[in-house]
């Protein structure tokens, strides 16, 4: 995912200029500088967030602020006989992204609008960017740096000073770097394994509670099962048996841990929205079933699905920083979980000046749990039309 | 069999429908030998306490749930024999206003998705100006104006009663013939029900449609079907069931003449004179037990031993009057068990 390329950086200055132009076209000089700004971020973390994708939201958003003077017909208080229907497929289209972008914007206003919310945004997105972007300014310090001892230290660890914002670590590297550099497999995997589990839990709930019969009793009894397994405990049998050396079989087993909550609780939830009367009149209506899946179960679900995500990221997390702490995993540096744990050896507990290697990692691993729960609050926001539309 | 022939062909007809849930391994009876037909532009409204079966009466008929015995007929010939686009059709000519304005609207969609959703799906559009004229003209009708103030909202953002007109709207965007109005008002302000009512009127007339209206509320179903029928239901069976002013003025069954007489009039003076009618018994039996021969005797004040807890009464004309009664007592041949 990280690894961040000039090339991203000419393609958003190219589509930035774009929006820039078509901006000043258009005499809508603020969208058109917000979308140049934008456009270069989205294209120079092209591989974080897959630039296409990020471009073409951007350009969405960018349209949907030029679009403004356009009335949509379909939804003007005009007579019909006096809005022009007529379009080309070209107004069409912008029609259509402008309607995605002002969605986009409605959902950029719900996210602003809880403080709390905003907050861990922020914090989520200074962490993600951190990992992205941190290594083209810091350079990565894996040996170690004797020439820093100070004359008359016991030893290279060092309180954080101007040179070196976070202190030095126990064989004289900057904690810093390491901080950046060392979150990186461990976001990864944990969002991994969230994804891992979100997919499979909303796939096997769904698939309960809408087929119920064997189905259900066959998905329900694993769910359950796997539930029964005190997690922890088989993790170190796991990890004694198996070398966990690769970061997505790590993911696939947070994953495999953490499916049968949430599978539970989407289980609940599609029996209880299969119940409601709008379901039962596009039953009526002879709507289809994929219309009822998509259109009127799923859009009351994805706040409860993508908060439970956020929870499962967090779980993940802690548990991937627990199995490093415990060293039951090879240690592969850099890694915040890593840090600890040598922090902890090289008697970090006991040694004043020692402690800022473990608090760097502490505190990176603290505030982005932290973010993360208050981000998650947002998104209950954004994905709650009732809280979208601001009442 | 069926005392209410006419000459045109009913929309859909009930013939010796049972229909029974099975709750933690007790068998519900919830409906017994219902027969019922249904006629063009007719309104026929079903009247009963909770639990006597009239929503599920409701929903067999908009096909939303099957019978356990017995036939629907639609248009003359059984349900289960539509297939492939013919029963799309006819599933789209039974439609439902369901109770709870609150619940029956998603809330993820807006008012104009809402209706745009079927209209698209059964290609009842040709292009976006025929689907905004089309939502347009559905919103108009229901009485939402002006509706450009309503496309756009969410369900939240109405109040009760404006839902309750988006359900009867998006029940008409596929032209329906019948619709089943499930306690439709009910649940909306009592200053809004008389509007809502109106418009159900007006669409019957205008559009030619056939409302089956449920309701528990007998104030209610005198004035919505003065022209068309009521039919009692106590415990899963049709009592009695006739043209609506003789219903009113002239009940046959003791229970409809129970619950007429419990009607409150707006006079006081009116509802001193009436004569009140003391029940045997005030308590409902529980479907588990529904007690033998008439459902109804263990609480009648015209209780006949030895006839009434052991013949079931069959639905049948009373001589000298329109409605057909399921009472041993009135109906003058009766068939025994």
């Amino acid at each position: 995912m990280i690894g961040v390329s000039s090339v991203g950086l000419v393609i958003g200055l190219v589509c930035g200029g774009l929006a820039l132009a078509l901006g000043i076209y258009l005499k809508q000089l603020r969208p058109g500088i917000t979308g140049f700004i934008v456009c270069t971020i989205a294209g120079f973390g092209c591989s974080i967030i897959g630039g296409l994708i990020a471009l073409f939201v951007m350009a969405a958003v960018i349209i949907s602020h030029a679009y403004v003077d356009r009335q949509d017909p379909f939804t003007s208080r005009a007579k019909l006989e006096e809005v022009d229907f007529s379009e080309t497929t070209a107004q069409s289209t912008m029609r259509r992204l402008a309607n995605f972008g002002n969605t986009v914007r409605v959902s950029w206003g719900a996210l602003v609008r809880n403080k709390a919310g905003f907050i861990g945004f922020l914090g989520v997105t200074f962490f993600l960017a951190m990992s992205a972007f941190g290594p083209l300014f810091i350079e990565y310090e894996g040996s170690a740096q004797f020439s820093r001892r100070v004359d008359g230290a016991r030893s290279l660890f060092q309180a954080p000073s101007a040179e070196f914002p976070l202190g030095l670590d126990w064989q004289g590297r900057s904690v810093l770097s390491h901080v950046v550099y060392g979150g990186r497999i461990l976001i990864v995997t944990s969002i991994q394994a969230g994804l891992a589990a979100t997919a499979v839990a909303v796939l096997f709930g769904s698939l309960a509670a809408l087929m119920g019969g064997w189905v259900d009793g066959i998905l329900s009894a694993l769910a359950n099962f796997i539930l029964t397994i005190p997690q922890f405990p088989l993790l170190l049998v796991l990890a004694s048996v198996i070398q966990f050396t690769d970061p997505i079989q790590m993911a696939l087993l947070f994953g495999f841990l953490n499916w049968p909550t949430l599978m539970r609780a989407v289980r609940a939830q599609v029996l209880s929205l299969r119940e409601r009367d709008y379901v039962e009149a596009a039953f009526a209506l002879d709507l289809g079933l994929w219309h009822i899946i998509s259109r009127e179960v799923f859009p009351n679900m994805v706040s409860y699905i993508a908060v439970n995500l956020i929870f499962t990221v967090r779980t993940a997390l802690y548990g991937l920083v627990a199995l490093v702490v415990l060293g039951i995993v090879p240690l592969q540096e850099p890694d915040w979980g890593v840090m600890i744990f040598m922090g902890r050896s090289q008697g970090a507990l006991f040694s004043q000046e020692a402690i800022w290697m473990m608090l760097g990692p502490i505190l990176a691993i603290a505030l982005f749990q932290l973010s993360l729960v208050l981000f998650s609050r947002s998104l209950e926001e954004v994905f709650n039309p009732r809280l979208r539309s601001g009442l | 069999m069926m005392p209410n022939t006419t000459s045109t062909t009913p929309l859909i007809e009930l013939r010796g429908v049972h229909r029974q849930f099975e709750v933690d391994g007790v068998v519900l009876p919830v409906l017994q030998d219902i027969n019922l037909s249904v006629n063009p532009n007719e309104i026929i409204c079903l009247v009963g306490e909770s639990g006597c079966g009239k929503t599920t009466t409701g929903k067999i008929i908009a096909g939303l749930l099957g019978q356990s015995s017995g036939e629907v007929l639609v248009g003359g010939k059984p349900r289960e024999q539509y297939t492939g686009p013919e029963r799309s059709v006819l599933r789209r000519q039974l439609q439902i206003v369901h109770q709870d304005p609150f619940a029956s609207l998603n809330p993820a969609h807006t008012i104009g998705d809402i209706l745009s959703f079927p209209l698209k799906r059964h290609k009842l559009v040709k292009d976006r100006a025929d689907l905004r004229r089309r939502i347009w003209e559905l919103l108009t009708l229901v009485d939402l104006t002006p509706p450009g103030d309503i496309v756009n909202k969410y369900p939240h953002q109405l109040s009760g009663g404006q839902r309750q007109r988006v359900s009867i709207a998006r029940a008409l965007t596929v032209q329906p013939k019948l619709i089943v109005a499930d306690e439709a008002v009910s649940m909306v302000d009592v200053s809004i029900r008389v509007s809502i009512l109106k418009t159900l009127h007006r669409l019957k007339d205008e559009l030619g449609l056939a409302i089956v209206f449920i309701t528990h509320d007998l104030a209610l179903a005198k004035y919505f079907a003065w022209e068309g029928r009521i039919g009692v239901m106590y415990l899963g069976r049709m009592v009695e069931i006739g043209p609506t002013p003789d219903m009113i003025l002239n009940p046959q069954h003791p229970y409809t003449r129970a619950l007429m007489a419990a009607v409150p009039e707006a006079d006081p003076d009116i509802t001193r004179r009436k004569k009140h009618i003391e029940l045997r018994s005030d308590e409902i039996p529980r479907l588990s037990e529904i007690p033998h021969g008439c459902a109804f005797h263990p609480r009648c004040p015209q209780f006949l031993g030895g006839k009434c807890d052991v013949i079931v009464p069959p639905l049948l004309p009373v001589p000298g009057v329109t409605q057909t009664v399921a009472c041993v007592n009135l109906t003058p041949a009766t068939v025994g068990d």
